[in-house]
């Protein structure tokens, strides 16, 4: 079972989520995303020492500062009536993996245009005062990658 | 799984995971994925002090971001069963310093 | 960030109402929403950022300083609220949970 399957299964149910920073949000998870953004309503926030509190309609939680998140009880046997009806939710690792990838073409698909890369690099250089190093970085690094 | 071999044969055994900041969580791996992201049922925490034996607090359903996990270990039952933790000093593990 | 819905919190309604902005650093501010982006960029007028206690910057105190307008960079935002129907509270829990 996938953590982010049991989170979007606790839909509507009320949660615990404690951030980095220790502090913790009590509410009812309204939606939550691959990354773990959640939105919660009826929120209740508690400072890091426990000694303060704020109540809040709602809030918006991005998905990298949580530490933890706790769930109901009930909520997992629920995830296992899903999963079996589904066949399994794979669509999130599949989406991350995907993602990943394609950002890693971008810097390694760009030295096929060589040419236009060292023009690029050279007028930069340039800017940053070494003229000497200019034509020579520039023309060395656009013919290397012309060949490559 | 995606994840490595290592978690996918602790699934539906008790673990033991050592958080960023410190705590001891003991529970039963339900799930996990590629980020570490782990799910714990029946969960506790084991609250270590050198005043007096091991705290336990009931947890219960938890899912522990993978960003905040130092380490996840199998729980011997049998050795743990053996272990009397009300009489069980130590100090607690300080934060991971990032 | 492509194809699958990226926002889980539809901040257009959010727009000229006020908001608070938790940013990562332990920085608050709370101002008008004016703006957004996928990102989570968000640009906020007459923004006030609540100082923090000199010996420990994870609280905040009641002392302000007012910003203005501001862009908040979306890595940087931790959480967003809205101001209205914020308020702080007395210990809502017998036992403060998770503290």
């Amino acid at each position: 079972m996938l953590p982010l399957s049991l989170l979007k299964t606790a839909q509507g149910h009320p949660m615990l989520v404690e951030l980095k920073n220790g502090e913790t949000y009590n509410g009812h998870l309204v939606n939550c995303d691959t990354w773990m953004n959640i939105h919660l309503r009826e929120v209740i926030c508690t400072s890091k020492d426990g000694d303060r509190f704020w109540r809040m309609p709602e809030c918006y939680i991005r998905g990298n500062t949580i530490k933890y998140l706790r769930v109901p009880d009930e909520v997992i046997d629920k995830v296992q009536e899903e999963s079996k009806s589904r066949t399994d939710r794979k669509p999130p690792g599949v989406g991350r993996g995907r993602g990943r990838g394609g950002s890693q073409d971008g810097p390694g698909g760009r030295p096929a245009k060589g040419i236009g890369r060292g023009f690029d690099e050279g007028g930069a250089r340039g800017q940053g005062g070494s003229r000497g190093g200019r034509g020579g970085l520039g023309g060395s690094r656009g013919a290397g990658r012309g060949r490559g | 799984m995606s994840a490595g071999p290592g978690l996918e044969s602790l699934v539906d055994q008790t673990i033991s995971v050592i958080t960023n900041d410190g705590r001891n969580i003991v529970g039963i791996l339900k799930g996990f994925d590629q980020a570490t992201n782990i799910i714990l049922d029946e969960s506790h925490e084991r609250v270590y002090s050198t005043k007096e034996g091991v705290q336990q607090l009931v947890l219960g359903l938890y899912i522990i971001r993978g960003d905040n996990i130092s380490v996840v270990g199998e729980l011997d039952e049998e050795l743990d069963s053996s272990l009397d933790l009300s009489k069980l000093r130590a100090h607690p593990l300080k934060p991971v310093i990032h | 960030m492509s194809g699958r819905k990226e926002t889980v919190l539809d901040l257009a309604k959010f727009v000229d109402k006020g908001v608070q902005v938790k940013l990562t650093g332990g920085r608050q501010v709370t101002g008008t929403l004016k703006g957004y982006d996928q990102l989570l960029n968000l640009v906020l007028d007459e923004a006030v950022e609540f100082i923090r206690d000199a010996d420990d910057p994870l609280k905040t105190t009641d002392q302000t300083r007012r910003l203005g307008l501001i862009v908040c960079r979306g890595t940087a935002v931790m959480l967003v609220s809205p101001t209205d129907g914020t308020d702080e509270i007395a210990n809502p829990f017998l036992q403060p949970e998770g503290a």
